[in-house]
């Protein structure tokens, strides 16, 4: 009976798995159906909604989630959860080491709790703990350039599948933000219900002062978040933000490194960053970079807007998109081929498409050098073809006020 | 009458008629035109004009090449090696043009995309001749770095060339005019030397002149264009420099390992200049010594104010340049080798040809029937065909143009004026020429698959 029971929850869940795989591969022909894969789940749309003060369409497939949810005791996680499916067969031939931790905490309603006061602040702060998220970052994997950014999109997915792998459903029973946001829906409904709506916090302080704590936590995690994202902004010279990301202080929290916009880049320039660029606050987080041999950021594109499930890049039309200030393009005179004499090269500015680099002669230096004007948006196409090994005479810095 | 007599290409066609009546009345005049004796050009109402008069004709000849740079040699030493009486007309008292005397050493583009060798024939062979030449040539087949040649050295295996081929060559004479017969056509060309104003008189005119005077003159419709004029220097002294770290380089092997330090990696200020303390031009085969490019100002180089102009500021830049490149520590004993003799002028007239070469061509990897050669890929240029078409005017007969002043858009012009390409398109429009006087043909009714099919035996490159 148990048996009978358990085939359509299994067939339920393999459709679903196919359905997330189709969905944000993409081999739907509809380039943004990404977008609303991560948009499906409540923690998502919720904290980002509260973080962004703004809403969009994805919320509606959000809200039946979390009513059905609040309704039946995690059924996003044992119908839905394409990240539940896969760990449950981890587990499945895994080695079940539960003893340790089947005493735990539920720390995955905390890390909820605490990451919704972070987006009132507006920083989510573990947003990024979403399972769907975890789930399509590796699908960016044909994207990635190097060795580096293959791990780094296939690390939340892959600790996840070997964790579960050796202790058993820790992550799903314990940790997953997702299903501690499922059981608070639970318990409020039930709560609101039957009509003992103090019960939830009374008399249980154990509970009472995690839940205070966990929000203390998110509000000063976020606003240190955010001041550290300030003064990134203010100091690096070399962190490049793919188009239509919200200002650094927030970004750090609104991406969720679900990498769909390192998955849908077609000049392969945004990586997910290993911490370097934008330090421990902006790990995972994406950054763009040019390299040589690859493309720039073209003026026929604006897909990496488009497929943001959080609105940390802000879905811009293409006429927009090409307006949005990426960097700015900086030339060095003391490596660039013309200035130096050494080659009649004008690359970069019969690269540019936005007619922003002219090779100007200076009458009082008596050397000409590319002269980059204001419609400069950082789009890199002169650094991807300036020729000069190993450090490109023409680069895009960091834009800083005049 | 002195409208006539004022219009210097008109005159110069009517020339070679008989006297005309117009002058009769002027008895000086006419036994000048018939003694040959010079008459000076004269002060009437205020105006200058000069009289009408007899050209004595220098040479006759099948193919007359107007210029001995890259295009001028290689197409008359094409004419020569397919049997063809040829003469060679040089404005400068050396060959080799801006390759020489421009001191534009670096050969590029020679490459493909892939750093495969596209440009071959008589280009290579000249290079061969500088491998087997101590301090000839640097860096050869070591793509993506281009080769790198010493003008002396060219200068040598270019006149070498032209003592042991045969070929007639008169150099310090500078073609100033087209010789048109009554429909037109191009019949040789008129020059000035010490020797005084003179004709030779030809079949096929190929107008290597730079900047296409012969083929201007003669009524061809082109395209005149403006574009930065510099003047290349030699640096000597240079190489300690050559290493430094963080300095920019094309060439891999140059480029230091490891982390670049100090130039290169700081951010670089926006809206003022850095200092020019870089590491300043590139290796030549002369040790320790550096071209250094000049890009220059824009300005007409069909205007002989602004050539001067050029001349005299350029010379006083480069000085100064030099002496502030002494001020960098290492570089203190830098010093000024040469200027080059010639302006760096890249463009001036750009012939409207029986096919223009567009950018759309070039970008969309045109292939041409008629193609002749390619040109190798320059900064985000892929590498190209080159019709010839681009090389036939459009309507005048009897010349053929090559080197720079080809037909060609601009931006494209701006690759086929480069040394390598000038090669290409020389050797292919002396092949039609000497195609023209074997077949009886006009330039632009050549066999094509003849002209190919010779062009491929010659050992150059069609794709």
């Amino acid at each position: 009976m148990t048996l009978l029971r358990r085939v359509p929850r299994r067939l339920i869940q393999l459709t679903c798995f196919v359905g997330a795989v189709v969905l944000v591969w993409p081999v739907l022909p509809w380039a943004i159906a990404p977008r609303f894969f991560q948009q499906v789940s409540p923690f998502v749309t919720l904290s980002s909604s509260i973080a962004a003060r703004s809403i969009g369409v994805g919320a509606v497939f959000a809200l039946v989630v979390a009513v059905v949810s609040s309704f039946k005791k995690r059924w996003f996680c044992l119908y839905l959860c394409p990240t539940g499916f896969l760990l449950e067969n981890a587990n499945h031939v895994g080695l079940r080491k539960t003893s340790w931790w089947s005493k735990c905490p539920p720390v995955g309603r905390y890390v909820a709790i605490l990451t919704l006061v972070g987006s009132v602040v507006g920083y989510p702060v573990l947003l990024w703990m979403d399972p769907l998220c975890i789930f399509s970052s590796p699908f960016a994997m044909n994207k990635a350039t190097n060795p580096v950014s293959v791990f780094l999109v296939c690390l939340g997915l892959g600790v996840l599948v070997g964790a579960t792998f050796i202790f058993g459903m820790l992550w799903c029973v314990r940790i997953c933000p997702l299903s501690g946001l499922q059981d608070m829906l639970y318990a409020t409904r039930k709560a609101l219900w039957t009509r003992m709506a103090a019960s939830a916090s009374s008399g249980r302080f154990n509970v009472a002062r995690r839940v205070f704590f966990a929000g203390a936590g998110g509000a000063v995690l976020a606003l240190w978040a955010r001041r550290a994202g300030a003064a990134r902004q203010r100091n690096s010279d070399t962190l490049l933000r793919p188009p239509g990301a919200v200002p650094e202080d927030r970004f750090g929290g609104l991406c969720i490194r679900c990498n769909n916009c390192v998955h849908a880049c077609p000049s392969k320039i945004i990586h997910p960053d290993t911490g370097h660029e934008a330090g421990l606050a902006g790990f995972g987080a994406p950054v763009v970079k040019f390299d040589r041999d690859y493309q720039y950021c073209l003026e026929t594109c604006n897909s990496c807007t488009q497929v943001c499930p959080t609105g940390a890049l802000t879905a811009l039309p293409l006429a927009q998109k090409n307006k949005y200030i990426l960097g700015e393009a900086l030339v060095d005179n003391n490596v660039c081929l013309t200035a130096l004499g050494k080659k009649e090269c004008n690359a970069c500015e019969h690269a540019c498409p936005y007619d922003a680099v002219k090779i100007t002669w200076d009458e009082d230096q008596y050397i000409a050098y590319p002269a980059v004007n204001d419609k400069c948006i950082g789009c890199g196409a002169c650094e991807v073809v300036c020729p000069t090994t190993p450090v490109r005479a023409i680069r895009v810095w960091t834009q800083k006020p005049a | 009458m002195r409208r006539s007599l004022a219009a210097g290409g008109l005159f110069a066609a009517g020339s070679l008629m008989p006297v005309s009546s117009a002058l009769a009345g002027q008895a000086t005049e006419k036994s000048a035109v018939q003694t040959g004796a010079h008459v000076p050009a004269t002060l009437v109402d205020g105006k200058v004009v000069q009289p009408r008069r007899e050209l004595p004709v220098l040479q006759k000849t099948s193919v007359l090449v107007v210029g001995g740079g890259p295009a001028g040699t290689a197409a008359a030493f094409t004419v020569k090696r397919m049997g063809v009486d040829v003469t060679l007309v040089e404005r400068y008292g050396y060959l080799g043009g801006l390759a020489t005397g421009g001191l534009v050493l670096g050969i590029f583009p020679l490459y493909d995309r892939s750093n495969k060798q596209v440009i071959f024939g008589i280009g290579e062979e000249l290079m061969k001749k500088l491998d087997v030449l101590k301090y000839g040539i640097i860096d050869r087949g070591k793509a993506p770095t281009y080769p790198t040649i010493d003008a002396e050295a060219f200068k040598f295996v270019l006149a070498d060339m032209v003592l042991d081929s045969g070929v007639t060559a008169y150099l310090d004479c500078w073609g100033v005019d087209a010789i048109v017969d009554a429909k037109g056509a191009v019949k040789g060309a008129v020059f000035e030397s010490k020797s005084g104003r003179q004709a030779i008189l030809a079949d096929i005119v190929i107008d290597c002149s730079g900047d296409g005077d012969i083929y201007a003159a003669a009524g061809a419709a082109f395209e005149k264009v403006k574009t930065n004029i510099g003047l290349i220097s030699r640096i000597g002294n240079i190489d300690e420099v050559d290493m430094a770290p963080g300095r920019g380089s094309e060439d891999p092997s140059k480029a230091q390992t490891g982390k670049p330090g100090g130039t290169g990696d700081a951010r670089p200020s926006k809206g003022r200049v850095n200092d020019f303390n870089g590491h300043a031009g590139n290796s030549t085969p002369a040790p320790h010594m550096n071209w250094l490019n000049m890009r220059g100002p824009v300005g007409d180089a069909l205007d002989v104010s602004d050539l001067t102009s050029m001349e005299l500021k350029h010379r006083r830049g480069t000085w100064s340049n030099v002496e502030k490149l002494r001020q960098k520590q290492g570089d203190e004993q830098v010093y000024l080798a040469e200027t080059a003799p010639q302006l760096g002028v890249r463009l001036s007239r750009l012939l409207d040809g029986v096919q223009k070469l567009t950018v759309q061509d070039i970008r969309g990897g045109a292939k041409f029937k008629d193609v002749i050669g390619y040109s190798g890929a320059y900064a985000n240029a892929p590498e190209f065909q080159i019709p010839y078409g681009s090389l036939v005017p459009a309507k005048v007969e009897n010349v053929l143009a090559a080197g720079r002043c080809i037909s060609a858009e601009f931006d494209v012009a701006d690759i086929t004026r480069l040394i390598p390409v000038c090669w290409v398109t020389g050797q292919a429009a002396g092949v039609a020429a000497a195609l023209c006087i074997q077949d009886k043909c006009k330039p632009r009714n050549v066999n094509v698959t003849k002209l190919q099919d010779i062009l491929h035996r010659q050992g150059a490159y069609l794709g």
